[in-house]
């Protein structure tokens, strides 16, 4: 936890409401657009997908790995600041 | 995968439960996903075990070639080892009965009445021990049982002899 990043500092401090796929950590412009063209343009759709996976650590890195080809670094961050989020607002 | 296209959500769910696949439930969004995941364990399974036959037989491949290949030496051949390793505890046991010379005709005996039976009882055993070793002095062993047996009884007698020479001496009452 001790290197989150300023982006998920900011995601998990407050409601993400209609917040755009890019907000999340480790969405950058190109993962975003292609998460995007899936259907997944806000992040409270990601954070449905999360939670349909059962906030499954595995299964949403491979899921987001699948969807939009991050990386494993990229999937972490996600999925961490998804986990944070969830804990505090959930 | 056109193989899990066909199927409903409660079957690759209930697939998925087969392999020991975390899941949760099968919807549009996650369907691919678990599709993929159930390809890539039926792939996994299929690799770890050729085909379960395969395993079966290469079991039983070691007993089966012998019996058939020549009914005589291939059964002294596959029973010995495994009677031998079985009898070699039980051989030191009847050491001291020293009944082991009638024995070993009834181990060969037995060998003919049982070459198709694998699985020779454990009571049998101990009728049976080394008389083999005058018998046939090709042995799978690299020491004889005869010479196991010599270094045996060698080393019984050894310490018998020690015990006693030590009774007779003095320094046995200085200790006490």
């Amino acid at each position: 936890m001790s290197s989150t990043s300023q982006k998920h500092k900011d995601f998990v401090a407050e409601p993400m409401g209609e917040k755009p796929v890019m907000a999340l950590a480790g969405i950058g412009e190109v993962l975003g657009k292609r998460l995007e063209e899936k259907g997944f343009d806000k992040a409270y759709v990601v954070l449905g997908q999360f939670l349909v996976l059962k906030k499954d650590e595995e299964l949403f890195r491979d899921w987001l790995k699948d969807t939009c080809g991050a990386n494993a670094k990229q999937q972490g961050d996600c999925y961490g600041c998804l986990k944070e989020w969830c804990d505090a607002f959930l | 995968m056109s193989l899990f296209s066909n199927m409903s959500a409660e079957e690759i769910s209930y697939l998925l439960d087969e392999h020991g696949i975390k899941h949760g439930p099968v919807v549009d969004s996650t369907r691919n996903l678990y599709e993929r995941k159930l390809k890539e364990a039926m792939a996994k399974r299929k690799q770890a075990k050729p085909s379960p036959d395969k395993t079966f037989y290469r079991e039983e491949e070691e007993e089966v070639t012998y019996v058939y290949r020549t009914p005589t030496k291939s059964e002294n051949f596959m029973e010995r080892p495994y009677m031998r390793s079985k009898t070699a505890e039980e051989l030191e046991h009847s050491a001291s009965y020293s009944g082991y010379s009638r024995s070993s005709e009834y181990r060969g005996r037995d060998y003919d009445e049982l070459s198709h039976k694998l699985p020779v009882g454990p009571k049998t055993a101990p009728i049976r021990s080394g008389q083999d070793a005058p018998k046939a002095p090709k042995s799978p062993r690299l020491i004889p049982l005869w010479v196991q047996f010599l270094c045996f009884l060698a080393v019984a007698v050894f310490l018998y002899f020690v015990f006693s020479s030590m009774e007779s001496s003095e320094p046995l009452k200085v200790i006490e």
